[in-house]
């Protein structure tokens, strides 16, 4: 793949890019501020960019800002975005205009590397990738808690990976069950939530976490 | 000699400046004369012409007194360099409230013009100085007005004689000459007694300082709390991620290509060693900790020993001030070492901590350029800031040339 790496810090830049070509992939350019992030992802077109949320100049969301603007001049464009931090909020920015193609990881999701670079494809091939981290906010904060009552335990932990953005297939594959168990548990759980499901990953990981954001 | 050449000099500065408190401490019982005189002039006949007088009286005042304490308050500073506290009323910010109303520090009104025209009404007529002012140009022109009078008043009798002969016009010219250097000096300790704020008054401005010191403190410690995040989002936690960045490659490149992995390795350990280095320097950033074991001496000491230039420390402190004090004292006394070091170029520098029963004082004096000054925004102004809340002061003097010598000062109670 063509990747593009927006990061400030030349230690977290310069690992990530021995790491991404250690698995074969090619680094097309690096970018340390926000305006540059935006230029990089114009000129580039990468298969898909690592975005880090804090950068110069302002030193706050500049990255996600680029990101969202670089998304809005390419419907789709796919973006994985890093941060120290957990923020449902840039999460659901990220996921508002409902094109796929976006993922929000934390940064030490980067030490499980095949995962990481898994995600990377997932985001690439414009399906979307979340940190479990966000998920299990999600997941466990009050509102949604009383509406997911009526899951069982293993509806529940489907219901997590899928947010996360795992096909049905990767969902088997994390929890050592068939494919045909899976579909099972998602029609269950979608027939409980009340939510339509259309089958295309990104569909569902919307539908999910419009579930859970909506109090 | 001296005296010669300078007491006609004296004489000129201090006639001009007697006809000047002449003038302004004359001028609302001009107005008063004039009220009196158009009494006179319209009075016989007219049932109804004492209100105008009396409308002229009260109006004129009214208008007249702020002007003319804020003179006599210009004069007196000019002259003496008695600086007088006004007192007056501040004008508070105009802001919208959430619920769309605006507060003028008064009251609440539906548009910004109605809140600025109400507050400004409310700081012009409704300021309790404007009592005191008007009971200030009521005693000010009985008192230093009638002696700086008395130059012009001997000119005047020298010019037109009067039907006095050449006696008195003599007698005008002496009087003139000699009261001339000394007239006009009843003003300042008049304004003093009746010119400065009223107790009522002084609590209020105390109340608006503090207000504004609570401000400062609140914005100084924001910063802190954002510089803290900041050193560590781009400091400790992006070199452990490094260094799982690092770790994570090495475990892909241990098949494939070993000696970069060892090499990766060893850069990882340097990545660690010095995430350490970079918590202990934000640990003792927060919190030095000898300052938290051995207090304020021990820590300016263990400054001293730190720093590249050769210091030297004396301590008379019997007792440990309180942990916030000495906290602010010991990062002043940091600042101005690393100013010694990078500005000033000093080579040696001396400081005492003096403890004694109205406060603490510590003197720090180097042997560099100086030109020292507090800039807005910078590390001796902040410093200033952490300081004035505990009504804690910096002073600084710092000829070109130096030395620099800074005084932080810091009252606090003797148990």
């Amino acid at each position: 793949m063509r990747i593009v790496v927006a990061e400030d810090l030349y230690l977290l830049r310069d690992g990530m890019v021995r790491l991404i070509e250690a698995y074969g992939h090619e680094v097309v350019g690096t970018a340390t501020t926000g305006p540059e992030t935006l230029a990089a992802l114009r000129e580039f077109r990468p298969d898909v960019a690592v975005v880090d949320v804090r950068m110069p100049p302002t030193q706050t969301d500049e990255g996600l800002r680029a990101a969202l603007a670089a998304r809005a001049g390419v419907p789709g464009l796919p973006v994985l975005i890093l941060s120290q931090y957990v923020e449902q909020l840039y999460a659901r920015e990220l996921l508002a205009d409902g094109s796929g193609g976006v993922g929000y990881f934390l940064k030490e999701s980067v030490f499980d590397a095949d995962q990481f670079i898994d995600a990377l494809e997932r985001v690439a091939a414009g399906g979307t990738a979340m940190d479990p981290a966000v998920i299990a906010k999600l997941l466990s904060s009050g509102s949604s808690h009383r509406r997911l009552g009526g899951l069982t335990e293993r509806e529940h932990s489907v219901l997590a990976l899928m947010a996360q953005g795992l096909s049905n297939q990767a969902i088997a594959g994390r929890l050592f069950l068939s494919d045909s168990a899976i579909s099972k548990y998602t029609t269950s759980l979608f027939g409980k939530l009340g939510i339509t499901d259309d089958g295309t990953n990104n569909r569902r990981v919307l539908a999910v976490l419009a579930y859970l954001n909506n109090p | 000699m001296r005296v010669l050449v300078s007491w006609p000099a004296r004489v000129g500065v201090g006639f001009v400046r007697a006809c000047a408190v002449a003038a302004v401490t004359l001028l609302v019982p001009g107005v008063w004369a004039g009220a009196v005189a158009l009494g006179v002039w319209w009075g016989p006949g007219n049932p109804w012409s004492w209100v105008a007088p009396v409308l002229l009286v009260a109006v004129g005042s009214l208008l007249t007194a702020r002007p003319v304490c804020r003179a006599v308050r210009f004069l007196a500073a000019r002259w003496t360099g008695t600086v007088i506290a006004s007192g007056y009323r501040e004008a508070p910010p105009v802001t919208r409230m959430a619920t769309g109303y605006w507060w003028n520090g008064f009251d609440y009104h539906r548009t910004r013009r109605d809140a600025l025209l109400d507050q400004r009404w409310r700081l012009r007529w409704k300021d309790p100085a404007n009592w005191r002012d008007l009971r200030f140009t009521a005693i000010v022109p009985f008192t230093a007005g009638l002696v700086a009078c008395v130059p012009p008043a001997g000119v005047v009798l020298a010019a037109a004689g009067l039907g006095t002969g050449t006696a008195g016009r003599v007698a005008g010219l002496v009087v003139a000459v000699a009261s001339a250097p000394y007239a006009w000096r009843p003003l300042t300790p008049v304004a003093v007694r009746f010119l400065r704020p009223s107790a009522r008054m002084a609590l209020a401005d105390r109340v608006d300082q503090l207000t504004g010191r609570r401000a400062d403190a609140t914005v100084a410690q924001a910063a802190e709390i954002r510089r803290i995040e900041r050193d560590l989002h781009d400091g400790a936690q992006a070199r452990l991620v490094a260094l799982g960045l690092s770790l994570a490659t090495v475990e892909k490149l241990m098949e494939t290509d070993p000696d970069r992995a060892r090499a990766l390795m060893r850069e990882a350990r340097a990545g660690a060693t010095a995430s350490l280095a970079e918590l202990r320097d934000l640990v003792r950033g927060i919190n030095p900790p000898v300052l938290n074991d051995r207090g304020l001496v021990d820590a300016v000491r263990a400054l001293a020993l730190d720093s590249p230039l050769e210091t030297e420390v004396s301590a008379d402190v019997s007792e440990r001030p309180p942990a916030p004090v000495e906290s602010a004292v010991y990062f002043g006394v940091a600042e101005l070492l690393t100013n010694a070091v990078k500005h000033a170029r000093a080579t040696r520098l001396r400081i005492s901590l003096v403890r004694d029963a109205t406060g603490l004082v510590v003197e720090a004096e180097d042997d560099g350029r100086g030109g020292a000054v507090v800039r807005d925004g910078g590390g001796l102004a902040g410093l200033r800031g952490r300081l004035a809340v505990f009504d804690g002061t910096l002073d600084l003097t710092s000829p070109p040339g130096g030395p620099t010598r800074a005084r932080i000062m810091v009252p606090c109670e003797s148990l």
